[in-house]
């Protein structure tokens, strides 16, 4: 793969063999766990692409739950929900966002302009964040208001103490909380500037808090898919920040984490853990996303390599000091499956088999065929590791033709009853997971 | 072969020099100044890509990324002309020569669309700056012949 001498007839018979032959994806089982099976990369004229049409869920239509669970909607008819959120007294945050959008640099932006909107993913945010309050018990929501509303592209959100901190794609935000409110009209105040324009590629801040409260961590994704629009425009990007939350004062925690979509603590040990995105076009079963415990000052690849000391190729110039620094990540995800969420569980509510180990939304694939993803699925953890084979919890997300897809499922958290919260985005909708009996 | 080429050149001078302007131009080749505008803008693709390898910013990969595509389009257009000037009696036969490297060209550029529409240093090196080296050098022949892919017929020559 490093060859870089010009070898025409070589060249030319290649290309011919790469137009002739579809590369389809193998099974994704080999791409979860600590040892994911790494093909080797290949270039391609045109990348492995398969993008479901998005149609949203009829009238009783819902995802399909693992035995002992149901489902139900708890709020439909939201725009474009993604984090979720639940404060102390029950009431349950809805981040309805997506990107501030991007400007077309080359004619391939074009494109994929249209393969996002075909797959739902261009529709426009709320901007805002909306209040549901569930009546005791039973899930059904009693009141919903706009709690938030005006902000930029919204995605990381935390309550410490009484003030909630709200991640814009260009800014934390601080907003005075009183337990039981319903509005906040105040604009805020702003603690921290974030990498965002120009461009602003991976838009997402995803945010968490230390244990005492003290620090804000910060995913803050790439610009890019792998260095397309010049290093300049990475300054401080791919990187999970550490936020001093009275101060403001930030600095890189952890770099090399091309799409760091959510943060969290571990809870028995305390450790940072984030799930990654990785990148795309050299494979359907290359790169595979990952969770992996997050160590101060380690460097994690992007852009210069992938799963420890992979080399990417299409970066220029190398870097292999930084290669030979590179962590190997915790736990393969497999390719392409995008996973936006990672909540780490709270004991037995919804199942004995999840009382230990933490739930993944997987957004799904289009740069891959056969799909990937599109499910929430359960990571056991054994002494604050991660171990074995995930557990699908929720699917039925794609039609049962495999090229229409219902809805997507983001951002996840837990009732106060230990309910499982889903946020769909391409079908509008929060989704409650709860244990069919056993009075949770 | 060369013969008629150099009939070709000769035309153009006179054509251009002379006072004959306006009966030649009634006939002129239509598809020929789109051949020469699209096959610059493939040869210009070449030069940013030269200036990609040697800089490697980002920017210059960008323009060759246009260039080519847009180069293929008018080239497009120019396969379009050259249609219309055989089916209105202004090409006489077909200039083989020229006719094979222009469509040679056109085929590894629309491969170096593809090719370009990687993302990073690969999107030029080493595939991507091949096919621009390869098709600068066909589209230079074929400018220096004159660009048309078709013969005009002469003034006075019965259709």
């Amino acid at each position: 793969m490093r060859t870089t001498s010009l070898r025409p007839i070589a060249a030319l018979i290649s290309f011919a063999a790469l137009a002739a032959c579809s590369s389809k994806g193998g099974d994704p089982a080999r791409q979860y766990g600590p040892n994911p099976y790494l093909p080797e990369p290949r270039a391609y004229l045109l990348p492995p692409m398969s993008v479901p049409e998005a149609i949203g869920w009829k009238a009783g239509e819902m995802p399909t739950v693992s035995a002992g669970l149901k489902v139900e909607a708890l709020a439909t008819d939201l725009e474009h929900p993604r984090t979720l959120y639940t404060l102390p007294n029950g009431d349950i945050l809805v981040v309805e966002s997506n990107g501030p959008g991007t400007e077309a640099y080359r004619p391939k932006d074009f494109i994929a302009g249209s393969v996002k909107a075909r797959a739902g993913a261009a529709e426009k945010g709320g901007n805002r964040i909306t209040l549901i309050r569930p009546a005791d018990g039973d899930g059904k929501p009693e009141l919903r208001t706009v709690f938030i509303d005006h902000l930029y592209s919204p995605y990381g959100i935390v309550l410490v103490g009484d003030t909630l901190y709200v991640a814009n794609t260009d800014a934390i935000l601080a907003f005075n909380y009183v337990p039981g409110m319903t509005r906040i009209t105040s604009p805020g105040v702003k603690i921290a500037d974030l990498p965002a324009g120009p461009l602003d590629h991976h838009w997402t801040k995803s945010m968490t808090a230390s244990a005492d409260g003290s620090k804000l961590y910060v995913g803050v994704g790439s610009n890019s898919n792998i260095t397309e629009n010049g290093m300049a425009v990475e300054e401080g990007r791919a990187a999970i920040y550490e936020v001093d939350r009275l101060t403001g004062a930030k600095r890189i925690f952890a770099s090399g984490t091309r799409n760091p979509t959510s943060v969290a603590f571990e809870p028995q040990t305390r450790q940072l853990f984030a799930v990654v995105n990785e990148r795309d076009e050299i494979g359907p079963d290359l790169v595979p996303d990952y969770l992996t415990s997050i160590r101060q000052g380690g460097f994690y690849g992007w852009p210069y390599s992938y799963w420890g000391s992979h080399v990417d190729v299409r970066v220029h110039p190398q870097r292999p000091d930084l290669v030979a620094q590179a962590i190997e990540p915790d736990y393969g995800l497999s390719s392409h499956a995008a996973p936006l969420s990672l909540l780490f569980s709270e004991g037995e509510h919804l199942s004995s088999a999840f009382a230990d180990g933490a739930f993944i939304s997987e957004h799904g694939s289009w740069d891959r065929s056969p799909l990937n993803g599109y499910q929430v699925i359960f990571v056991s953890f054994v002494n604050g590791r991660p171990v074995g084979k995930p557990t699908p919890v929720v699917t039925g997300f794609l039609g049962k033709d495999n090229e229409t897809v219902h809805g997507r499922p983001v951002g996840l958290a837990l009732d106060r009853s230990g309910a499982l919260l889903v946020a769909d985005d391409v079908g509008n909708t929060v989704w409650r997971v709860s244990a069919t009996q056993g009075g949770t | 072969m060369s013969h008629s080429v150099e009939q070709e050149a000769t035309f153009n001078l006179s054509d251009s020099a002379s006072g004959q302007a306006m009966q030649a131009s009634a006939r002129a080749l239509l598809h020929r100044g789109f051949i020469g505008a699209g096959g610059v803008l493939l040869i210009a693709g070449f030069g940013t890509d030269c200036i990609y390898y040697t800089t490697a910013l980002w920017q210059w990969a960008n323009f060759s990324a246009w260039l080519i595509t847009v180069g293929l389009i008018v080239t497009f257009v120019a396969a379009i002309l050259l249609l219309i000037d055989f089916a209105t009696g202004r090409a006489g036969r077909l200039n083989t020569g020229s006719f094979v490297m222009v469509t040679a060209a056109a085929l590894l550029s629309l491969i170096n669309a593809f090719v370009h529409s990687r993302d990073a240093w690969t999107s030029v090196v080493p595939q991507g700056i091949l096919l621009s080296a390869l098709s600068t050098i066909l589209l230079l022949i074929a400018g220096a012949r004159g660009w048309s892919l078709a013969i005009s017929r002469a003034p006075g020559d019965r259709p």
